[in-house]
């Protein structure tokens, strides 16, 4: 049987519902209102400076919220891949368990623990720390930590699954030739998870430029990244041709961290 | 593992153990607010009291948001998987031109960013008088959770010994007999699993769904507005059911996979 | 096969669903429409819709919150969703211009006596409402718009419309500029004003049940709100000083079907009878266009009502005209700033 008469059904109704469209939104940025090409929308967006502060705000912020992850998830996968097989498992699940839970009830219970009268504050007011809430809602703050929370399984998973591949003989080598533990760490283990840990981190850094939720939510309608911005030039002020053009370029740089990624993953792999 | 044994295993497991934390915080906190007495955002929640759930279902405009949801949940999930299940078929059996393009396309709405994918959606069904549709909507899910069909199925299959299917032709069984008698039971399981994960993928779903619906409220949509309008405890209601339902659909997967032998660990 | 099965299934369903929203556009069973949310949305639901269904049995479903952008956006999409759309005097005298509404038909509407400005071509005036200063009771108690814009002397986070009709203006007075003299408007100068606080501007607002959720939550400190959200709130102050008076207008969008427009003119004429109104004023403190209105407030809280010649008197009135002729150009600044923040 052709193997084409299977996949044709599908690929008809892509073409359809995905490809047309995106096609659609490229071409959008490239027509003017009386018709025919025109880069004056290019143009326009590169002129203005506000698009790219909020372009530099983006890469910012991501930036940050991936060296967080990094910063956690290092850890947390560390410590998973010294576990028992069987908590090893448990830990797996319980990582993979918010994969599975909206993303706006993980975002929103931040609301709830960061805010002025949440829960970080009101226990740190109560012991007496400080004497003021500290202001982690509304702001890049808030959105970092909440950006963090949210991606931190796209990092530990493959981290963890590359620590465990990794031959136990070889530190057990190293520590016969009298290495000291620190050394083993830095010099064997280390660079052997380094592959994942640089795929895991622009898988997280990928996510994060799109982001729209936490921002929204945790932003205060203030934190503009490019996904906030392109819900206001659609849904409020409407500016479509310039929605057409920062979001083909947003595609186009995802894109090619995404072939970046792509070879990173293969050598760790 | 040595590397643990020598590298000062108590402080690792502190920082494991915060980081799990840091992890599961929203979970831990949401649940039980959704059974505070309290009518403000308060943690810990001064009283039991059901109050929430029953804000939930005795608003009209939530069971209304709750039909659109499922609804369009099922239809996609089903649409899906009967054309992803096709497709990832066709991609592991047989070998034709272009096959590693058209599979990339399969799975082209995971890596493109949601939100793009929300814009050109919005764009292009604004052109042809889909936007704000029923319709629409169910085609939005369905591109959305195809390309998690495509790679269950496709791993499902691809494990799926060939030669058992080769048997059963060269024994006289005629194609459809193949796939009826042999394939689709194997394939049960992980047909299963990936039906879930489209169900899920399209009832969670919420950035597409915000700028593609117009007035069709879904659950998550009416979520993230309430949100920003108001923040009222019936939300954590919501949340909590979203949460014990999709952790009751997981175990019924695992339970079927893991009666039936397969752990697709490669498809996580 | 159960595939197969489920083939002819989902095509019935599908075909199905793609059938029934098309049919039914020649008996109107539902309309919707998109107004500002929050109280004054139930207010809605309690003194209009109640009446509008048990007389002609047509459902209205409400969403929020709306804004002259929301409206734009939903006519150049060429889906027209809502029957009715909420607009401020300011956002509506705009969105004539723009091509954005259709003339309401008043033989249709067939309205009770009227205030005359509420009755206009293109929108029923149905809500009179101010916008005031609110501030957390036990902070620094501003008394003028001057306090609300001086960080340094009264210190704490703010809250403000993301819209420049009920912004603007506020900080022009904070600037020295006195209400008779505001229009026509400078708003460069006032951008600059908002642009000395703008670290201390926490959220920029959509929906009026915002602003007193952030006082509530102590995430802000002082905050512009709509009026009838924060009045007779325990843990919020407020004052009507130097407030700034509006019309809240239902318009209809242009491009909407005729029978959901012939619903949406029979719910408007709930909105011209006195005693609905009470009603509404019952939910959140604003008043309707009738004349006939004021007996019918209860004594105990006149001074919550924004036309209430108390009230009244220490306010000023929103200069719709001067933003039909230069909203735009104040929209595209409005945007930079936003997007600067």
């Amino acid at each position: 049987m052709n193997g084409l008469a299977f996949v044709a059904p599908l690929l008809l109704v892509m073409i359809g519902a995905f490809n047309a469209p995106i096609l659609y939104m490229l071409a959008l940025g490239f027509w003017s209102k009386a018709g025919g090409f025109t880069t004056a929308h290019y143009a326009a967006v590169f002129e203005a400076s506000v698009y790219l502060k909020v372009l530099a705000s983006t890469l910012r912020i991501s930036l940050i919220a991936t060296v967080a992850n990094v910063l956690l998830g290092y850890p947390l996968a560390y410590w998973m891949s010294g576990l028992r097989p069987t908590g090893q498992l448990v830990a797996v699940a319980l990582v993979i368990t918010p994969f599975w839970i909206s993303i706006l009830v993980r975002t929103y219970a931040w609301i709830v623990v960061l805010g002025n009268a949440g829960l970080v504050n009101s226990s740190l007011l109560a012991l007496g720390v400080i004497t003021e809430p500290i202001r982690f809602l509304y702001n890049e703050l808030g959105v970092t930590i909440g950006m963090a929370n949210v991606l931190l399984p796209f990092l530990v998973l493959p981290l963890f699954a590359a620590m465990v591949r990794i031959d136990g003989r070889l530190l057990q080598a190293a520590a016969s030739l009298g290495a000291t533990p620190a050394t083993i760490f830095w010099k064997v283990f280390f660079p052997l998870t380094v592959p994942a840990l640089g795929a895991g981190a622009l898988l997280v850094f990928i996510l994060s430029l799109g982001f729209y939720i936490t921002p929204a939510i945790l932003g205060g309608n203030r934190v503009s990244m490019i996904s906030n911005l392109l819900d206001k030039l659609i849904n409020e002020i409407p500016r479509w041709e310039q929605a057409s053009v920062i979001s083909t370029l947003l595609l186009i740089v995802t894109l090619v961290i995404f072939a970046l990624y792509r070879r990173l993953d293969r050598s760790a792999a | 593992m040595t590397g643990q044994e020598t590298f000062g295993r108590r402080s690792v497991s502190v920082v494991g153990v915060a980081g799990m934390t840091f992890l599961l915080l929203p979970l831990l906190i949401v649940v039980p607010m959704s059974f505070s007495s309290a009518r403000a955002l308060a943690f810990p929640p001064p009283g039991f009291s059901l109050r929430w759930y029953a804000a939930f279902f005795g608003d009209p405009r939530w069971m209304d948001a709750m039909w659109i949801s499922s609804s369009v949940a099922l239809l996609s999930s089903w649409l899906a998987l009967a054309l992803g299940g096709l497709a990832a078929y066709g991609l592991r059996r047989t070998a034709f031109r272009g096959r590693s393009m058209i599979e990339a396309n399969f799975l082209a709405p995971l890596i493109v960013p949601t939100i793009i994918v929300a814009v050109a959606l919005y764009l292009g069904f604004a052109r042809v008088g889909l936007l704000g549709t029923y319709v629409g909507l169910v085609l939005a899910h369905t591109m959305l959770s195809v390309p998690l069909v495509v790679m269950v199925l496709g791993v499902a299959v691809r494990d799926f010994d060939q030669r058992i299917e080769q048997v059963a032709w060269s024994l006289g069984a005629s194609w459809l007999y193949t796939m009826r008698r042999v394939v689709l039971p194997h394939l049960a399981p992980s047909a299963f699993a990936a039906w879930i994960f489209a169900f899920i993928a399209s009832f969670d779903e919420v950035i597409v769904t915000q700028f593609v619906a117009g007035t069709y409220d879904t659950v998550p949509k009416r979520m993230f507005n309430e949100l920003i309008l108001e923040i009222n405890p019936t939300i954590t209601a919501v949340a909590t059911l979203l949460i014990g339902f999709t952790l009751v659909a997981l175990g019924l997967v695992a339970l079927l996979l893991r009666r039936s032998g397969r752990w697709p660990a490669s498809a996580l | 096969m159960k595939r197969r099965d489920f083939g002819k299934l989902a095509s019935i369903g599908l075909a199905g669903f793609v059938w029934s929203p098309a049919v039914g556009s020649a008996q109107v069973k539902e309309i919707r429409m998109i107004e500002a949310g929050g109280k004054s949305g139930e207010s809605i639901e309690e003194g209009y819709i109640k009446p509008f269904t048990a007389r002609t049995g047509i459902r209205c479903v409400r969403e929020s919150p709306g804004s002259l952008g929301k409206l734009r956006a939903m006519v150049e999409s060429g889906k027209i969703t809502a029957a009715l759309f909420e607009l401020g005097s300011g956002s509506l005298s705009q969105a004539i211009p723009l091509g954005l509404v259709e003339p309401l038909d008043w033989a249709a509407i067939n309205p009770q006596p009227m205030f005359p400005e509420a009755r206009t071509d293109h929108g029923l005036g149905y809500q009179y409402f101010s916008t005031v200063m609110a501030w957390r009771k036990g902070v620094k108690a501003p008394r003028s718009w001057a306090d609300f814009f001086n960080t340094r002397d009264f210190p704490g986070k703010r809250t403000v419309p993301e819209y420049p009709h009920y912004c603007l203006q506020f900080a022009l007075l904070a600037d020295g500029v006195s209400p008779d003299k505001l229009f026509p408007l400078d708003a460069d100068r006032a951008l600059r004003k908002l642009g000395e606080i703008k670290k201390d501007i926490a959220v920029l607002w959509k929906a009026g049940a915002q602003p007193p959720q952030l006082l509530k939550d102590n995430e802000v400190q002082y905050a512009i709100s709509w009026s009838g959200r924060v009045v007779g709130e325990p843990a919020i102050e407020m004052t009507f000083n130097q407030g700034m008076y509006d019309l809240s207008y239902f318009s209809v969008p242009k491009g909407v079907s005729k029978d959901e427009k012939d619903a949406a003119m029979k719910l408007l004429h709930e909105m011209t009878i006195a005693k609905n109104q009470a009603r509404a004023a019952q939910v959140v403190s604003y008043t309707g266009p009738s004349p006939d209105l004021e007996a019918l407030l209860p004594r105990e809280k006149f001074s919550e009502f924004p036309t209430v010649k108390q009230n009244k008197s220490v306010q000023w009135q929103q200069n719709a005209e001067w933003w039909r002729v230069n909203g735009e150009s104040v929209n595209k600044k409005w945007e930079q700033f936003r997007l600067n923040l």
